[in-house]
């Protein structure tokens, strides 16, 4: 029995460990290093990288920071925008919630970069909603939709929801009608009922729905990169152009252990805080 | 239309509707303060519906429900001030025991100290002192039931509707909790409406069953009236197990008569009507009015028959037996004498006054 368990295991934790865990160290390794002009880079062990970054404010500010104020904004309006789509999904039945699920999958559906042209496609200063926002006479100058901030933290949104609708979603499904009805029937309102058992009730679902998209977001590479401007640095962009324009492996390297570190930090906290609140009682065992 | 302030309930023409399909069709009937009814019935009958129309978690197409003479019919169910106990207990999974049964009276803005005082009543009635800090899930099924059913009595509600509260229970603890809540319930006063498929508990617990069929009322009438004359096929059939005869009467003495029931079978039956002959009749006996004998005895309708098929249950043995004609009709007899063997020769003898007329109009 147990050996069967190891055997089944195995395939699965092989993948792990050969494409995310080895490289993974490598890269810890490689932060460590140095990087010299013309060359790939030199075997060493010094913490210089780390301290390029730490020390300095630019880095810290306009990269860190801000890519965590990025992901935070972008996630919270995900959620804003998600969580009333996901009670209406929660209520319909049949064709209509296929229908709906998916409108709302749609965007996972299409691979990112093919999703990203469509936008511009239709964002753009002379695209599809300026021609026709100007044609019928909505307003008259064309309105900048993109490569700016506006532009990514829209495309972040489009792309976070999914993960809440769904997360949430499997939440709301969970809950037991009558739980609702418990509580309009000892006197609380729709409302109150609502902020009083669904809400807390949904809280696992809402936190792994954080989990998934504030990684996503504080990781983003590929949107910045495409409907981003100059003062986008989201943390993911500047890991790529210093590995693979500036060729400067040992610096990219430390940005992504920072990157991992802040990632799991703030996923750290966020859990603890979710656990204080509320999922230590829902997994409370006798 | 006034309404006598003696009724805790009061139910009108009730109807529901879903699409073509009606699920509650033209329900009445009241609960007067105090009272003890059940509402029996088989799934699909209409019952929990009709509850649920009580309790304003579903709106009716039509009739109408007062609660202690007040209109509730199209209220939420927020504004009806009715205990609700849920089948599945319904506790809130993220609230402590105490916090469920706080939950209605915090709503209400009670003081803290008022609270308090509430919690620790209704948990030392429903036996569960010492457990206001555990979770739902930390607790066993009856202990469950036992806190939705302080969490309803800490509001002191008006009146009490419990949909099937014990039918998640197995059987030993369903009847400890059935005692202990007709007992609560006895002191307390409390009107209740109580919604089973479980005759067991319509029958030991209620004062009046309502008895419903296909989203009808088939009867209301007290226990033992529902069992020992249940005057419809549908009621003598759902609430325990009967015989059926029919037959024509074939000689009247005032309200008793002969009837042929059968090619070989003449039953001397009592109805509480005049006999009319040549008319037919149609009676239920239940089985444990016919006495199985191993020989023959003096009375009215005695003869003989064979035992064909024997169900053991304990505290009574079922015997079916035919007669050398094929009638056939089941007697349960209590499990003190010697037991009888399949194919065995008996003597049947059954009181004239134990038959019961069924479909009777007029009554």
């Amino acid at each position: 029995m147990k050996s069967r368990v190891v055997s089944l295991l195995a395939p699965g934790v092989g993948l792990l460990v050969v494409f995310v865990v080895l490289p993974l160290l490598w890269v810890v390794r490689a932060s460590f290093n140095r990087a010299v002009d013309g060359a790939y880079m030199v075997s060493a062990f010094t913490f210089e990288n780390y301290v390029r970054f730490l020390g300095s404010p630019w880095y810290l500010v306009n990269t860190l920071w801000f890519s965590v104020r990025i992901a935070i904004v972008a996630t919270v309006v995900a959620v804003l925008l998600g969580y009333p789509v996901a009670l209406y999904i929660a209520r319909t039945r049949g064709l209509q919630k296929s229908v709906l699920m998916t409108m709302v999958l749609s965007p996972l559906l299409i691979g990112l970069v093919t999703l990203v042209y469509g936008w511009i496609v239709i964002f753009r200063g002379g695209g599809l909603l300026n021609s026709l926002m100007i044609a019928m006479h909505v307003y008259d100058e064309p309105i900048r939709y993109m490569w700016d901030l506006k532009g990514v933290v829209i495309l972040l949104v489009y792309i976070g929801m999914p993960y809440i609708v769904l997360s949430l979603l499997d939440s709301i499904e969970r809950i037991n009608p009558a739980l609702v009805e418990a509580a309009r029937n000892v006197g609380a309102s729709p409302w109150k009922a609502f902020w009083k058992v669904t809400f807390p009730l949904t809280m696992p679902g809402l936190h792994a729905g954080l989990v998934i998209v504030f990684s996503l977001n504080f990781a983003a590479f590929a949107i910045p990169l495409m409907v981003g401007a100059n003062d986008t640095q989201m943390i993911g962009l500047v890991i790529y152009r210093e590995a693979l324009l500036n060729n400067d492996l040992p610096f990219a390297s430390a940005l992504s252990v920072i990157m991992v570190a802040a990632n799991a930090l703030i996923l750290t906290g966020m859990g603890f805080v979710f656990g204080k609140l509320i999922l230590k009682r829902l997994e409370a065992t006798r | 239309m006034s309404i006598a302030p003696d009724l805790a309930i009061r139910v009108d023409g009730l109807f529901k509707q879903y699409g073509r399909m009606t699920a509650v069709n033209d329900v009445s009937f009241d609960v007067g303060q105090g009272e003890f009814v059940s509402l029996l019935g088989p799934s699909g009958c209409g019952k929990t519906t009709t509850l649920r129309m009580i309790a304003g978690f579903i709106m009716p197409s039509g009739g109408a429900i007062h609660v202690n003479g007040r209109e509730v019919t199209h209220l939420p169910p927020e504004k009806r001030d009715v205990g609700f106990v849920f089948q599945n207990y319904a506790l809130w999974p993220h609230m402590t025991v105490a916090e469920n049964v706080a939950f209605g009276l915090k709503l209400r803005k009670r003081s803290k100290s008022f609270v308090r005082q509430k919690i620790e009543e209704s948990l030392a009635i429903t036996g569960l002192s010492g457990y206001e800090a555990r979770l739902p899930r930390q607790l066993s099924g009856g202990q469950q039931q036992r806190v939705a059913l302080a969490r309803a009595l800490a509001l002191e509600p008006q009146l009490l509707l419990m949909d099937e509260p014990l039918s998640n229970l197995d059987r030993a603890l369903r009847v400890t909790m059935r005692r202990e809540l007709k007992q609560l319930q006895s002191r307390l006063n409390m009107t209740t409406l109580y919604v089973t498929h479980d005759q067991e508990e319509a029958l030991s617990m209620s004062d009046r069953v309502v008895i419903m069929s296909g989203g009808e009322i088939a009867r209301v009438a007290r226990p033992f009236e529902i069992y020992e004359d249940p005057q419809s096929e549908f009621v003598a059939d759902f609430v325990g197990t009967t015989n059926f005869f029919d037959g024509t009467v074939l000689e009247a003495e005032g309200e008793t008569g002969k009837v042929r029931v059968g090619p070989s079978l003449q039953l001397w039956i009592d109805g509480d009507t005049p006999m009319a002959r040549g008319s037919a009749v149609r009676v239920s006996l239940r089985p444990e009015r016919v006495e199985v004998l191993k020989e023959r005895a003096a009375g009215r309708n005695v003869f003989p028959a064979s035992v064909v098929f024997i169900e053991y249950f304990g505290p009574t043995i079922r015997y079916t037996v035919e007669t050398a004609a094929g009638e056939r009709l089941q007697a349960e007899a209590h499990n003190i004498s010697r037991p009888i063997s399949i194919g065995a020769p008996v003597w049947i003898r059954i009181d004239p006054g134990h038959f019961r007329l069924i479909d009777r109009k007029g009554r």
